[in-house]
């Protein structure tokens, strides 16, 4: 007798499961659905611009090709590939480049943490503030580049008194990253200043009333907090900055072994209209930036958008 | 509010981009023929000379309505020109009509099959009265592709003051700043050698006085031999014996100019741009100026000049190809080129009856010293694949302080032939 | 009055670091200001402020129709692509931050990928695609490469800012009746205003500066924005760069951008709005 109601009461539960489950799983297409048609439009557009010219690309990139002859493409396999990687003008540009990559984002987001802060927490003039720190990064790069140019050249500018750092390796590097950094440090301040919005300031009063310091409130809540924020700014100013090409075109057009892997790029596919050689340059930086920021990714572990609920 | 438009906003934003869509279809229509069908000759490069409205003017006045010349912008750098013609033209672009070329592009375009050859009666015309050298810059493989426009060549500039002399052979110079620096005078001797196209021209023209050449004719083999050798040597000796300026290795036009301004050198090797730009930056340097033609650098041959300038070319897709080179023929006619050459442009004329006019004559007190140099000048290498091998120079020979003659020679010879054999990668 | 000096004396110090800021931000920028003032006498003369300033170079810049025109190009070009950049860019983080569908990782990854290929290499191409529809030399021709290069950072800009916020905000607001439309408007929207609009400045800044596009997809006045018309100036002669014009070019079009940022940097609020999480 038991046992017959016990049945009865576990086909209720039964039937209740699977009324559960089906309500479950009708949400869960809804939701599927909802979200394929959210993201449906910006797909379209991205790869409706993009998706034929980066296959050509690559395409063009296993040929011998010159745009003066189109007709006359070669299948090469992957020689252009070896031709590039075993050139020491790729590996010189690639060190070049990597050195001001890494240099200028530290400084980068070390100014730009510092920046944030203050354009975040200034009791006076915070408009005002806010405005001017993005004026570096709305000038029109080339025409700035051109000013640190006219700048740094012996005679004529107001650095440069008496010497010619232009005309050397060194302090032309660094004048670049000094271009680069005077630039960018403005986009960084903004990503994370927009970070710093989200902590609550109530978080920070309570520590602070718990006998935190300063230096101990930023390191142990706030950085935690706009990890995020942190992990755009850091990984989209590194692959821009992997891509320098404006400041070093203007300043030194890659004398004194400045140039970048851009400008290799630039003077073999637009100078020399190589377009296999110059596709092939293309991907390879591509793959470069692809690999950096796949292992900032998996360094900054589960920051990367679209990766669990928070 | 912001809230709620963002809820209206995606009927908003497909409004915005239909809407922008349809306007900019419709105003794709409506280029390439004038209102009332007259066909539109499209010029590209040279519209926007100073005072160029004077030459269009009568130009499109003389078409009596059989066409109309419209000039168009292009980039004011030589670089950024090409590159809009060479990505248009491989395009098969048939807006353009007539080009403004560059000089040392004629080959490249040529083999590329871009610009049109000129052959019989308007090979005739377009070479009437013209100067031989300009010429040559049109030509390739002795075919003629372009009508030469303007030409242009470097003199040698100095201060009167201090140069009491006009130095003549590239010796003299070398002593003069010697003197000039032992007496604690401005005596820096100024050339353009940053990493760029000026550099190349001015090794061109060391290379080219020595009877030295960088690739035989018809640029199938590299042809760099002692000469370049000697060549090199001229100019590693400038750069380290502290008679150039410390930033010689950064000095493009603008800094040698510059130089010669603030009275840090005494002699520059400059273009024909300064007497008019000095009149305007320093007067009292301006009427100190002396000039003359570009000293020997093998004593007792007169030394080769390289050469700038521009040629009208007609562009292959032109779909109007013949009343493109009458309206070319107009925009350099004598007249056009008297205009030219007085007005801020300082377009240096190309045919020979100018040099003639008062008014030339006047303007341009050196006028002699550029026909002389005009009777030996050279075109710079005459190769389709002149913009590798400008830039294989160009890096190769920088920092002028770190050449080594020998070395940097056997550099370049293998990079150039490199280069002709199509492998390698450019810097 | 222990308080009124520790505000002084804060105000004092906040005042200090701003005005390092503001040295940083404005000397360079007094430079290119200085050059384009300077006339042909005292341009190479080194000094840092101009001896005898003029105007000329602002007279030849507005007399100049082709610079007004591209002037008006680049202020329509940008806020139509900023906008629309902003309107996909929000539907799609959203869609990647909160829900869950296939092919999610597949976009997020498909967007880095498109933002990291050098665009020199792309140029070609798409200048071939739009000869061959006619988007060339037209606005939607610059509009939509813009809004695709912009796109990437909008996705991950604003998925971080959407992941931020707590569900259960979402939650609470449909237990109190709300549809899935108003808990968007009404609680997550405003919480994500500081990412919309840091976004929005962005995609601004980068589409008004942008070079590359704008001299490959562009031959006349029609399209031409700014920077690639001032690449246009011309000098006397080739060899005479117009640096008085492209100095005052630059300090007239950063005019707009500081305009648009005094507007937009307001709305990037500090802190969450009244209440809205508590720990």
């Amino acid at each position: 007798m038991s046992t017959t109601v016990a049945k009865q009461d576990v086909t209720k539960q039964d039937e209740g499961v699977d009324i559960a489950k089906r309500r479950a799983s009708e949400g869960k297409r809804a939701e599927q659905k909802l979200g394929m048609l959210l993201c449906a439009p910006a797909v379209v557009v991205m790869l409706a611009v993009t998706a034929y010219p980066i296959l050509y690309a690559i395409y063009l990139s296993f040929f011998k090709a010159d745009l003066r002859t189109p007709d006359a493409n070669e299948f090469v396999g992957l020689g252009n590939y070896i031709t590039v990687l075993s050139s020491p003008i790729w590996w010189s540009a690639f060190g070049i480049t990597m050195f001001i990559t890494v240099v200028s984002t530290s400084l980068e987001l070390a100014l730009g943490m510092l920046l944030a802060i203050v354009m975040h927490r200034t009791i006076v003039g915070r408009g005002l503030v806010r405005t001017s720190a993005l004026v570096p990064y709305a000038i029109v790069t080339v025409v700035a580049a051109f000013s640190w140019r006219f700048a740094w050249t012996q005679g004529i500018g107001w650095l440069a008194g008496d010497s010619a750092p232009l005309t050397e390796k060194w302090p032309s590097l660094w004048i670049i990253i000094l271009a680069e950094v005077w630039k960018t440090v403005p986009f960084m301040a903004l990503l994370l200043m927009a970070g710093l919005a989200l902590v609550p300031e109530d978080l920070l009063k309570a520590a602070s009333m718990d006998g935190a310091t300063a230096w101990q409130r930023f390191w142990k809540i706030t950085v935690p907090l706009i990890k995020p924020a942190i992990l755009v700014a850091v990984l989209f100013r590194t692959l821009d900055a992997f891509r320098i090409f404006d400041n070093i075109y203007v300043l030194t057009s890659g004398a004194n072994d400045t140039s970048s892997v851009s400008i290799v790029a630039y003077n073999n596919l637009i100078r020399g209209l190589n377009l296999g050689i110059g596709s092939t340059m293309a991907v390879l930086i591509f793959i470069t930036i692809a690999i950096i920021a796949f292992l900032f990714i998996k360094l900054f572990g589960a920051a990367a958008p679209g990766q669990g609920r928070s | 509010m912001k809230a709620s438009a963002r809820r209206r906003c995606p009927k908003l934003a497909a409004w915005l981009v239909v809407g922008s869509l349809a306007s900019a279809t419709l105003a794709a229509c409506g280029s390439g023929t004038a209102s009332g069908g007259v066909p539109v000759v499209n010029l590209y490069g040279s519209a926007s000379d100073a005072d160029f409205d004077k030459i269009l003017g009568p130009c499109n006045d003389a078409a009596e309505g059989r066409y109309k010349i419209v000039g168009n912008l292009i980039p004011s750098d030589a670089d950024s020109q090409r590159e809009q013609f060479v990505r248009r033209l491989a395009a098969e672009d048939e807006g353009m009509d007539i080009l403004g070329m560059d000089v040392t592009w004629t080959a490249e375009f040529a083999e590329a099959g871009w610009i049109r050859e000129l052959t019989g009666e308007k090979k005739e015309a377009a070479t009437a009265d013209v100067l031989q050298p300009p010429i040559d810059t049109a030509t390739w493989e002795d075919k003629l592709y372009g009508i030469p426009r303007s030409t242009n060549v470097q003199l040698l500039w100095y201060r009167k003051s201090l140069v009491p002399e006009a130095p003549k052979t590239w010796d003299d110079v070398l002593a003069a700043a010697k003197k000039l620096k032992a007496e604690g005078k401005p005596y820096i001797i100024g050339i353009t050698a940053a990493q760029y196209e000026g550099y190349v021209v001015g090794f061109n023209t060391i290379l080219s006085s020595l009877g030295g050449t960088l690739v035989n004719e018809d640029s199938t083999k590299v042809t760099v031999d002692d000469k370049a050798v000697e060549a090199l040597g001229i100019l590693e000796s400038l750069a380290n014996d502290g008679l150039a300026s410390k930033s010689l290795s950064n000095s493009q036009e603008p800094e040698v100019f510059a130089q010669m301004q603030n009275s840090e050198a005494a002699i520059t090797i400059n273009w024909p741009y300064v007497l008019s730009a000095m009149r305007e930056a320093n007067k009292d340097v301006a009427a100190d100026l002396g000039v003359t033609r570009i000293p020997e650098f093998a004593p007792g041959t007169p030394s080769r000049a390289t050469l700038g300038g521009m040629n009208y070319a007609i562009s292959k897709y032109s779909t109007h190809p013949d009343l493109a080179f009458e309206a070319a023929m107009c925009l350099r006619n004598p007249e056009s080129q008297l205009k030219g050459a007085l007005s801020a442009a300082g377009n240096v004329p190309v045919i020979r009856s100018v040099y003639e006019e008062p008014a030339f004559v006047k303007a341009y007190p050196m006028k002699d010293d550029i026909l002389a140099e005009m009777e030996t000048a050279v075109p710079r290498p005459k190769t389709p694949l002149y913009q590798n091998i400008s830039t294989i120079v160009s890096t190769t020979l920088s920092p002028p302080d770190s050449i080594d003659p020998e070395q940097t020679a056997d550099e370049l010879k293998e990079k150039i032939q490199q280069a002709i054999d199509g492998q390698g990668i450019l810097p | 009055m222990s308080a009124q000096t520790e505000t002084t004396g804060k105000k004092v110090g906040w005042t200090a670091v701003n005005i390092l800021v503001l040295l940083y931000a404005f000397i360079p920028v007094v430079w290119i200001i200085s050059l384009s003032v300077k006339g042909d006498d005292t341009l190479n003369d080194g000094n840092f402020l101009p001896r005898n300033p003029t105007s000329e170079a602002y007279t030849t810049i507005f007399n100049n129709a082709d610079f007004l025109r591209a002037l008006g190009n680049s202020i329509g070009i940008c806020l139509i692509s900023t906008f629309v950049a902003l309107v996909l860019g929000t539907m799609a983080a959203y869609a990647i931050a909160r829900l869950d569908f296939p092919g999610k990782t597949a976009i997020v990854a498909m967007s880095l990928l498109i933002s990291m290929f050098p665009q020199i290499a792309l140029v070609t191409p798409l200048f071939k695609i739009e000869t061959a529809i006619g988007l060339f030399d037209t606005w939607p021709g610059l509009i939509l490469p813009y809004i695709t290069f912009a796109l990437p950072l909008g996705i991950y800009t604003l998925s971080a800012f959407f992941r931020e916020i707590p569900w259960e905000l979402e939650k609470a607001a449909k237990m109190d009746g709300a549809t899935p439309y108003q808990a968007f408007r009404k609680v997550i929207a405003p919480l994500a205003m500081p990412g919309v609009f840091t976004t929005a400045i962005l995609v601004f800044i980068a589409c008004w500066n942008d070079f590359l596009f704008a001299i490959s997809l562009t031959s006349t006045n029609r399209a031409r924005t700014v920077p690639a018309a001032m690449s246009y100036f011309t000098g006397a002669t080739t060899f005479e760069k117009p640096t008085a014009a492209i100095a005052a070019a630059a300090v007239v079009i950063t005019i707009p951008i500081v305009i648009f940022v005094l507007l937009f940097q307001r709305r990037i609020v500090a802190g969450l709005t009244s209440g809205a999480v508590k720990g």
